[in-house]
């Protein structure tokens, strides 16, 4: 499922969140802490039910942090008037977004 | 073009002149309004139907609704001569069609540019359209439009009627004929689609000399793929031909490019096994021009294949059909397979003729190969050129496979042939080319340090994607470097927050409260904006079915609460 067959290369992109990236990251960072699997499967209906538990909501995060990222260089980026967004852009962006994350 | 018509004679061609005078230039490729589609339909059957030899009905019923529908817009006409556009098919269809040859009702010159402009495989129906071309082209050019009849005639049955119906038409003289030249010229009307002919005049069909511009190659694919079919006698398809080889090489190429289609037929099908052989085959010398071109084309995948190809074509393109040129540029070529990048630019270099379609052809193979290959990147749409290059391929490797196959290296070359004029060989060499585009940047990349980087970085660079994606607009690639750096921030504050609130709740494992306090603190869910609608905007379904809790039959919940 979630990942989309790369077609063509370019606007096509992997939905599938990397399970294994995110564990072994938060596991590094944290040895000590664990990552909920959303155990209580009382009832397994789902065919996807062993597949992605604990990681969907990090993923998640993700995302909506990249796009935040994404947006808000390309708004500096617009403003700048470049049509290439460029690292300042992105350094700019970063530090507006990194603290917006900081919660 | 002259109007010779008054308009006072709604004729076909004149109508279908009218249309392409007053329309313009602009290609309108979408589709436009209900009218184009339905026009579209109309003539998208039309021509479908015209493969089967009903033209008759079709243009007939054609003709009354794309009539009006046709009259209402000339917006058909594109102006892209790129590409077979209503506006060039049409053109081509006045110029090669006889005037006196058919007597039709005004509408069938309107549904022709319709179908043209949607049609989903232009490449396709253009070449069926340059083989009815041909023929069509054939019975006014020649003087004997029966003896290209039964040459014709084992070929297709789609020429064969047409021609009858341009006999029919030709004799007739300003007799409305009966259906059968009514569909006979509808017929050549549809065909005419990417046929990119452009007769002299109107009253001297005979004399139809196309300048090959930018069809070139194109009409040598087509040209090639018709011969493809049929082994017309050469000399009565020189004549034929002309228009659709290359200006430079003129009859001879037209001589040749026959020979040549069939012989693409027939190496297709060895193509697709040997691709890789570099053969020049015997087909390239008895092909003369025509092959090569065709030859190029298919031979995208394979860079010295192809140059051995490419020699061998630009050779015996620039030998003016002579097999002494092409056979030197076969060997020239056969010796230039091993170097890759060479025999691609030799192909360019060389030929007159195949200049052109070899730049085409190269262009095809550059976007297939990306290779050091010239950049003729004749970036015209390297689909299209395959599309062509296929017609050509086919073409050369039957008539590689029919002709004795010359003492060159016969197997080599004829292996060597097969894969180039392979009408798949397009739809092969982009498979292939992008196989050996991936295989290309990923050999060179060097193993970094295995440990942790990788799978970090591997993982990082998923989220740079997206990020991209994103973006929508063009990156640099520091600034995807500086993302990565952000990425690994960011990743740190979420374990150090997670880890937090995990403590707070007095745990040692993250729940998705965790989670959802941070994103709340984040800013990212908010009392109007709650967890779950996040999850549904931005998360697969089946991600979405494992977070969200949804009742299911038999009192259940899933996820379980």
């Amino acid at each position: 499922m979630a990942l989309s067959t790369i077609v063509s290369q370019r606007k096509q992109i992997k939905r599938k969140a990397p399970r294994g990236f995110l564990k072994r990251v938060f596991k590094r960072k944290k040895p000590q802490l664990r990552l909920e699997k959303s155990g209580d499967l009382l009832v397994r209906f789902h065919p996807f039910s062993g597949w992605e538990w604990g990681t969907g909501e990090v993923h998640l995060n993700c995302l909506l942090f990249v796009h935040r990222l994404a947006e808000e260089s390309r708004t500096n980026a617009c403003e700048s008037k470049c049509r290439v967004i460029n690292k300042e852009h992105v350094l700019a962006a970063a530090k507006v977004i990194l603290k917006k994350s900081r919660g | 073009m002259a109007d010779h018509n008054p308009d006072s004679d709604p004729t076909p061609r004149t109508l279908l002149r009218r249309v392409l005078d007053t329309a313009d230039p602009r290609t309108p490729r979408r589709p436009r309004s209900a009218r184009a589609g339905a026009r579209r339909a109309l003539l998208e059957m039309a021509s479908s139907r015209r493969l089967s030899g009903q033209t008759r009905t079709i243009a007939r019923g054609r003709s009354r609704g794309a009539r009006s529908v046709g009259r209402s817009a000339h917006v058909q006409a594109s102006g892209h001569l790129e590409e077979q556009t209503p506006r060039t098919l049409l053109k081509n269809i006045l110029l090669t069609a006889p005037e006196s040859s058919i007597l039709m009702p005004e509408s069938v010159v309107k549904p022709v540019p319709a179908p043209e402009v949607v049609q989903p495989s232009r490449r396709e129906s253009s070449c069926g359209s340059l083989e009815l071309q041909l023929p069509e082209l054939e019975p006014p050019t020649t003087l004997a439009p029966g003896l290209l009849a039964p040459g014709r005639r084992k070929q297709r049955l789609r020429l064969s009627m047409f021609q009858q119906g341009v006999d029919q038409g030709l004799s007739l003289s300003q007799e409305p004929q009966g259906n059968a030249d009514a569909s006979s010229l509808t017929r050549s009307l549809n065909l005419t689609f990417a046929t990119p002919l452009q007769p002299q005049s109107v009253q001297r069909p005979g004399l139809a000399r196309r300048p090959p511009a930018r069809r070139a190659v194109d009409v040598g694919a087509f040209l090639r793929d018709l011969r493809d079919t049929s082994l017309a006698p050469p000399n009565i398809v020189l004549e034929d031909t002309q228009p659709f080889s290359q200006p430079t090489v003129g009859s001879p190429d037209v001589y040749h490019s026959l020979p040549c289609m069939p012989h693409t037929g027939a190496e297709d099908a060895e193509q697709a096994t040997g691709r890789k052989t570099q053969s020049s085959g015997p087909g390239l010398q008895n092909n003369s021009p025509g092959k090569p071109a065709q030859f190029l084309a298919g031979v995208a995948e394979e860079v010295d294949a192809f140059a051995l190809s490419f020699l061998s074509t630009s050779s015996g393109v620039s030998g003016e059909d002579e097999i002494e040129p092409l056979h030197d540029g076969v060997e020239e070529a056969e010796k230039k397979m091993e170097k890759e990048g060479v025999s691609v630019s030799e192909m360019e270099a060389t030929g007159a003729q195949g200049p052109s379609r070899v730049e085409e052809a190269k262009g095809h193979t550059d976007v297939t190969e990306a290779e050091g290959s010239q950049g003729t990147a004749e970036a015209e749409g390297p689909r299209a050129s395959s599309g062509d290059e296929d017609a050509c391929g086919r073409e050369a490797s039957p008539e590689s496979a029919s002709s004795t196959p010359e003492s060159l290296q016969a197997r080599r070359h004829h292996q060597f042939l097969e894969p180039a004029p392979m009408p798949g060989a397009a739809v092969l060499s982009s498979e292939p080319a992008e196989p050996l585009l991936v295989r290309h940047p990923l050999r060179p990349r060097t193993t970094g340090p295995r440990p942790r980087q990788d799978p970090h970085k591997a993982g990082l660079s998923h989220y740079v994607k997206l990020f991209s994606f994103y973006a929508k607009m063009p990156m640099e690639r520091k600034a995807l470097e500086m993302v990565e750096k952000c990425l690994d921030k960011y990743f740190q504050h979420l374990c150090d927050d997670l880890e937090v609130f995990a403590a707070h709740a007095g745990r040692k494992t993250v729940k998705p409260e965790d989670l959802e306090l941070l994103m709340r603190r984040q800013g990212l869910v908010t009392d109007q904006v709650s967890l779950h609608v996040l999850v549904e905007r931005h998360l697969p379904l089946e991600y979405r079915q494992l977070l969200i809790p949804c009742a299911y039959g038999g009192n259940s919940v899933f996820p379980a609460q």
